[in-house]
């Protein structure tokens, strides 16, 4: 199906079209869909059609936990509490308030309220600058074991242990139940598959492989994990409350922890991170079990716990795809169709304080307990100066970079980037404030192409859209310069993790600049470069202070390219500034010679 | 009735020392959270079941399922933990569905039924008093020593002392010769005894069937990932949210206190995330 | 020991699956649906349901089968909860298309299969004890209910020995709540005073604020009525570990689980419409027909099984007063037959509950019980008023 709907391979296509040929195959695809489950009750038989109902409400759940899991990297258990919340809001207002037109779109309001509102709190309490994962995941954990425990305490109201059922509700025909459920699903599916392919889709798997680059780029990724967990939440609500409406019966089951845990079994084996995965996966495993839970129910349970561990431990992708090879290949090519985009020239952003000085750091200090790493840290950054910071090893140099881009870092003092406080902001609004770092290992995200690094780089200038690929990319001038001076604009669709290593530095020192950032800290940018390289970024990096008057401070070993390049050297030793002037003074310093060499000075500060 | 209360929370506490110290250790040396640790749990309940049916001494019970979990988890961590060393949330799926295979494997071969297995002590006693359970006290005093022989093995010991070193840092405790592999196999044996001894010192206050080990799963963890890696913080941690998992029992309602310690430890490590003691 | 029980399990499994399955039985059979927990709560007692049911479906087929068909028996695993049900019932309504069903569920089981027995307008033969007041027409209940139960063990209690002040434990689901509730109400009906009422969730295990609740309060006596399997052994055990003696009354135990939990069961008291030592010829030759047939495997008939023995049979009888197995002519049918089982004269004409007899008996420390008064023909109120 894709193949027929592929655009012509070739540069130049307007934005319009690209949309439209991603709208064309879910369309398509979707079509074929609905006349599919259009047909098939009529095939049928009644017990089928009944299982497959509720395989279909469950399947739509899976694929929030695809999105969630399989993009994203957030290991949930809880989206059967938000399943569980939708159900208990039909049941609930059903059973004891009332049944009827109104009362159901209240009831449903209510669920997705509800389930939304639960998910902005786990959100919060689970997503934070600085959370791991590991607790992200204890969190949607303990959400549906504390669910159901809510309502096992509801006593009559809820039905505790025994839940509720008979409770007034649409008895509409098994085939309109079929179609609703079937139209739900596709629905659901097809905007998540727009979603996905979109750029915001791409940050989610930046998200996924490499959380503190994002960061870094001025990312705000707890609110976007929050924003998508509040989304994932309410699909959910809509398709527990579909569920009970049908089956006509709730239970703790559906907002438990079993049910999460066989969510996350559903996603493993049909692959995750491939949206139709989970969710084939999801209709065929839940369909199956229901045949067999007559004769073999624990050698079934047997078999699928075995599965699943055999596809965490040696197949990641997931069953799926290794029995729907062409499946799979199809969504690749699918992939490597999507347009190559445009390079052009962003227009650059206003720049109001132009007066100010752009770095300002007074009495900077940094303990771990009572090892002081940096103490009484001081000085000043101008405009178009390329600052070189050296010493000797465990000086904390390092250290210094993370207190400039990280306000939580630092244990004291004060940072100013052109006067506004950096205060204890996280790094991502420390970007806002004009920080770009460049990390001292080439940090990028090894599963995107490069065109994609660069434009989830761009995320806080030009916001990706939600449901479709801009086919323009538009770089500031310096980022456009290194792109095209180091070769990566004639690699714009190669993975990230193909790129030798000088490329995969250029292209995270192209991303960082792509931030439009007022001071660029590098750490060790010319590690591992050859002399060719090495020479082609102090080009670059001489002519970013020249040009576009930015001010850089280098974190470097190699005192002869600082002596090449820089117009400033501040000497670091022991946690403390000893010198801070031209490569001159530097050079010329005896203190600096006997820093490096472990002489007189470096003897003299370990007795005190 | 205050008498009662005190005693509650700490026999309580000891059940939760004894029953989160193999999570414990598996977590410091691995930094892997074992999911199959109910399903231990469990096979430590019928390691116990199968002794006493074979006519055992019940106090034998103990080590022999110390064995067992034992010999299990060094096959396990062989196979499915080894390759998921650089995939934690992968290892926390992974050994869930190890989980579910021992639960199957079990119903299989032992039935759905609930076993009963022989106690090596029943009745209550006048202890201060007040009248209460002897073989809880009991399990008191078993606690502690467990914490002691754990104590003694990671500070008196070769094995031990390559333990710590892993703990606090695996790559310099490799690059200074130490085989990290071999204490990671050890310690994943040692943490699956560890889990199916307690499941077997637990037997006599529950029933023996397959579904044994997983209410105290969750709990496990959390009191774990409280207290972090530390035998003295493991205690405090289990006396705090034992405790108040008892209180709210008490004096709320009971089916509220099955959630104290899940959401009180959520809330703890939102604002220490590091735990109670750090390292 | 371990081989002889995974014999049974895999006897049971290939049983279930050739009864799952469908069988190889001819179309002119009568379906007979046992939709029961083979997994989760219930499967403690599962097997010696089935058992009966086969047991009667055997011994009437060999008579000749009812209006000149066999009977055969499919089984469906519940899993003891609401969405296995929903799966079991969903499977032997619709796929395949049973003709009556006849057991015993959870209420959760009992409540999410309902809906699908209203829609398939199947007669449902309901054989569990459970918390009453659930109607439906097609649904028919021939075990005992609150009204039935309570009654002879609070009476034991208060006049025998003096207990004037109860606590109530239980498990928090609607058989427990109800089972108390109604509990409660007789209680202070008689004058006497309720000092304490908790419970724990079905899953819980830990019993230990309970226990300690309840030793504070100086009760004179414990009634209980916890979910079956686990809850009752964790409470007992736990119980006796703490020293608890005064009269404990389970609500909930059967006499097989009594007997097995060994010396920690001695003590309770239990009031149940079966126990094996009724003295009836019926009896008497219902187990020496159950030995016969099952041998070494047989798992003590109890009260949740034996109803299903009758169960079979009323619904045998109501076909053959109907004339047909369509289901309208059988559901009127069922409330007027009655049948000599092993528990006396088993009518369904009490808006669709029955009256049964009644034995109070004492679990003694050899595992025995032993029989201390009947109580003939009890009422089981008004369960369905608009039926």
């Amino acid at each position: 199906m894709a193949e027929r709907a592929r655009p012509a391979a070739g540069a130049g296509r307007s934005p319009v079209l690209k949309r439209r040929s991603d709208l064309g195959i879910v369309l398509k695809v979707g079509a074929l869909a609905l006349v599919v489950l259009g047909a098939a009750p009529f095939f049928l038989d009644i017990y089928s059609v009944n299982i497959l109902i509720r395989a279909l409400f469950l399947a739509a759940l899976a694929l929030t936990v695809d999105l969630l899991w399989g993009y994203t990297g957030i290991l949930t258990f809880g989206q059967s509490a938000f399943f569980g919340i939708g159900a208990y809001a039909c049941a609930l207002v059903f059973t004891h308030w009332g049944f009827g037109a109104g009362w159901a779109v209240l009831a449903l309001a209510l669920g997705i309220v509800a389930a939304m509102a639960v998910a902005a709190l786990a959100g919060w309490l689970a997503f934070y600058h600085g959370a791991s994962p590991l607790y992200g995941s204890i969190v949607t954990l303990a959400l549906p074991i504390v669910l159901t425990q809510v309502v096992f305490a509801g006593g009559r109201t809820t039905g505790s242990s025994s839940g509720l059922s008979g409770f007034p509700t649409y008895y509409w025909t098994i085939e309109i139940w079929f179609w609703v459920a079937g139209a739900f699903l596709v629905v659901v599916t097809g905007l998540a598959w727009l979603f996905v392919r979109s750029d915001m889709g791409r940050i989610l798997v930046a998200i996924k492989e490499n959380e503190t680059r994002c960061a870094y780029l001025g990312i705000p990724v707890p609110r976007i994990k929050i924003l998508l967990f509040v989304v994932a939440g309410g699909i959910g609500a809509i398709a527990g409350f579909g569920y009970a409406a049908f089956t006509n019966v709730v239970a703790p089951e559906l907002t438990g922890f079993l049910l999460g845990t066989e969510l996350l079994i559903w996603v493993a084996l049909g692959g995750r991170g491939t949206l139709i995965g989970p969710v084939m996966g999801a209709i065929l495993i839940d369909v199956t079990s229901s045949y067999l839970s007559g004769g073999l129910p624990f050698y079934w349970k047997l078999l699928v716990g075995i599965l699943f561990v055999v596809v965490i431990v040696a197949l990641p992708q997931g069953l799926m795809p290794v029995v729907a090879n062409r499946w799979r290949r199809l969504v690749r090519s699918a992939e490597n169709e999507a347009e190559t985009p445009v390079l052009e020239v962003a227009s650059p952003r206003d720049r109001a304080h132009d007066e100010e000085q752009p770095l300002d750091v007074r009495n900077v200090h940094r303990n771990f307990g009572s090892l002081q790493v940096l103490q009484g840290i001081d000085f000043i950054a101008n405009k178009g100066e390329l600052l070189s910071l050296v010493g000797p090893n465990g000086a904390g140099k390092t250290t210094l970079i993370r207190c400039l881009a990280d306000g939580h870092e630092r244990s004291g003092g004060d940072i100013a980037i052109y006067g506004q406080a950096l205060g204890r902001w996280p790094p991502d609004r420390c970007v806002a404030l004009g920080i770009g770092r460049k990390f001292q290992a080439a940090n990028v995200f090894a599963t995107l192409t490069v065109a994609e690094c660069l434009r989830v780089a761009r995320y806080r200038l030009d916001r990706p859209s939600v449901w479709a690929r801009k086919s323009v990319l538009a770089l500031p001038e310096a980022a456009l310069r290194i792109v095209e001076e180091t070769g990566l604009a004639k690699t714009l669709e190669v993975e990230a993790r193909q790129l030798a290593h000088g490329q995969k530095q250029a292209l995270e020192l192209a991303m960082v600049l792509a931030l439009e950032p007022s001071i660029v800290l590098l750490d060790e940018p010319t590690a591992g470069l050859t002399r060719v390289e090495r020479e082609r970024i102090g080009a670059i990096l001489t002519s970013l202070t020249e040009r576009e008057r930015l001010s850089i401070l280098l974190v470097e070993h190699d005192l002869d390219f600082v002596r090449e390049i820089s117009s400033r050297v501040i000497v670091l030793h022991q946690g403390r500034i000893v010198l801070d002037g031209s490569v001159e003074d530097v050079v010329g310093s005896d203190l600096v010679r006997q820093i490096y060499s472990g002489g007189v000075y470096g003897e003299r500060s370990e007795e005190s | 009735m205050v008498g009662v209360l005190v005693l509650d929370i700490v026999t309580t506490a000891a059940i939760l020392f004894a029953v989160a110290t193999g999570l414990m250790i598996i977590l410091g040396v691995m930094k892997l959270i074992n999911f199959a640790h109910g399903a231990f749990l469990t096979i430590g309940g019928y390691a116990a079941y199968v002794a006493t049916s074979l006519g055992w001494n019940p106090w034998l019970a103990i080590p022999f399922a110390a064995l067992v979990g034992f010999l299990l988890g060094v096959i396990v961590e062989h196979v499915i933990v080894r390759p998921l060393y650089a995939r934690p949330l992968d290892a926390i799926l992974a050994t869930w569905g190890l989980g579910i295979i021992i639960g199957q494997l079990i119903t299989i071969g032992f039935g759905r039924q609930v076993q009963f297995v022989e106690s090596p002590i029943s009745g209550a006693i006048d202890f201060l008093g007040q009248s209460y359970s002897l073989y809880r006290l009991v399990l008191v005093v078993l606690a502690l020593a467990m914490g002691a022989a754990l104590t003694a093995l990671l500070y008196f010991t070769r094995f031990g002392l390559n333990a710590r070193a892993v703990i606090m840092n695996e790559d310099l405790a490799r690059g200074l010769g130490i085989d990290s592999t071999k204490v990671r196999l050890l310690t994943f044996g040692l943490g699956a005894a560890l889990a199916s001894m307690a499941g077997a010192l637990i037997t006599p206050l529950i029933s023996v069937d397959p579904n044994l080990g997983l209410p105290w799963l969750v709990n496990s963890f959390m009191l774990v990932l409280v207290s972090g890696v530390s035998i003295p913080g493991l205690m405090v941690a289990a006396l705090i949210l034992g405790g108040a998992q008892v209180i709210v029992s008490t004096y709320f309602s009971a089916i509220l206190g099955g959630l104290t310690i899940v959401v009180i430890a959520a809330v703890i490590l939102r604002v220490r995330p590091q735990g109670l003691t750090s390292g | 020991m371990v081989k002889t029980r995974f014999g049974i399990w895999v006897g049971a499994l290939a049983l279930a699956t050739v009864f799952g399955s469908g069988g190889v039985m001819s179309a002119e059979t009568i379906k007979i649906g046992i939709p029961v927990g083979l997994s989760g709560a219930n499967s403690v007692v599962a097997p010696s349901v089935v058992q009966a049911a086969e047991l009667a479906v055997a011994e009437i087929n060999k008579a000749g089968g009812v209006i000149g068909r066999q009977l055969e028996l499919i089984v469906a695993d519940d899993g003891s909860g609401a969405q296995g049900a929903q799966k079991a019932f969903d499977s032997l309504v619709f796929q395949k298309k049973v003709d009556v069903l006849i057991s015993m569920e959870t209420s959760a089981a009992r409540n999410a299969g309902l809906p699908i027995v209203n829609r398939g307008r199947v007669p449902f033969i309901y054989t569990s004890f459970y918390e009453g007041r659930s109607c439906s027409p097609w649904l028919y209940v021939n075990a005992w209910v609150p009204e039935q139960q309570v009654a002879p063990i609070v009476d034991y209690f208060m006049d025998t020995k003096r207990a004037k002040t109860y606590f109530l434990i239980g498990s928090d689901y609607a058989f427990g709540r109800g089972m108390l509730e109604f509990t409660r109400a007789y209680i202070d009906q008689r004058g006497g005073k309720v000092l304490g009422e908790e419970y724990l969730p079905m899953d819980g295990t830990d019993w230990t604020a309970i226990i300690s609740k309840l030793k504070a309060s100086g009760a004179d006596a414990l009634i209980t009525s916890t979910a079956g399997g686990a809850p009752n052994v964790t409470l007992t055990k736990q119980l006796r570990a703490a020293g608890v003696d005064i009269p404990y009354g389970n609500l909930a135990v059967d006499e097989g689980t009594a007997r097995n939990m060994g010396a920690d069961a001695a003590g309770i008291y239990i009031s149940a419409s079966y126990i094996t030592d009724i003295g009836s010829a019926e009896n008497k030759r219902f187990l020496k027909a159950m030995m016969a047939m099952f041998g070494d495997d047989l798992k003590t008939p109890n009260d949740l099984s034996v109803p299903e023995y009758e169960g079979v049979y009323l619904y045998k009888l109501a076909v053959e007063k109907a004339g047909t197995t369509d289901a309208q002519a059988v559901v009127d049918a069922l409330g007027e037959v009655a049948f000599q089982g092993p528990r006396g004269r088993i009518q369904m004409n009490k808006q669709h509950h029955a009256p049964l007899t009644m034995y109070l008996a004492q679990v003694q420390a050899d595992g025995g019980i032993k029989l201390i008064n009947s109580f003939k023909d009890v009422d089981p109120g008004e369960q369905c008023p608009n039926l």
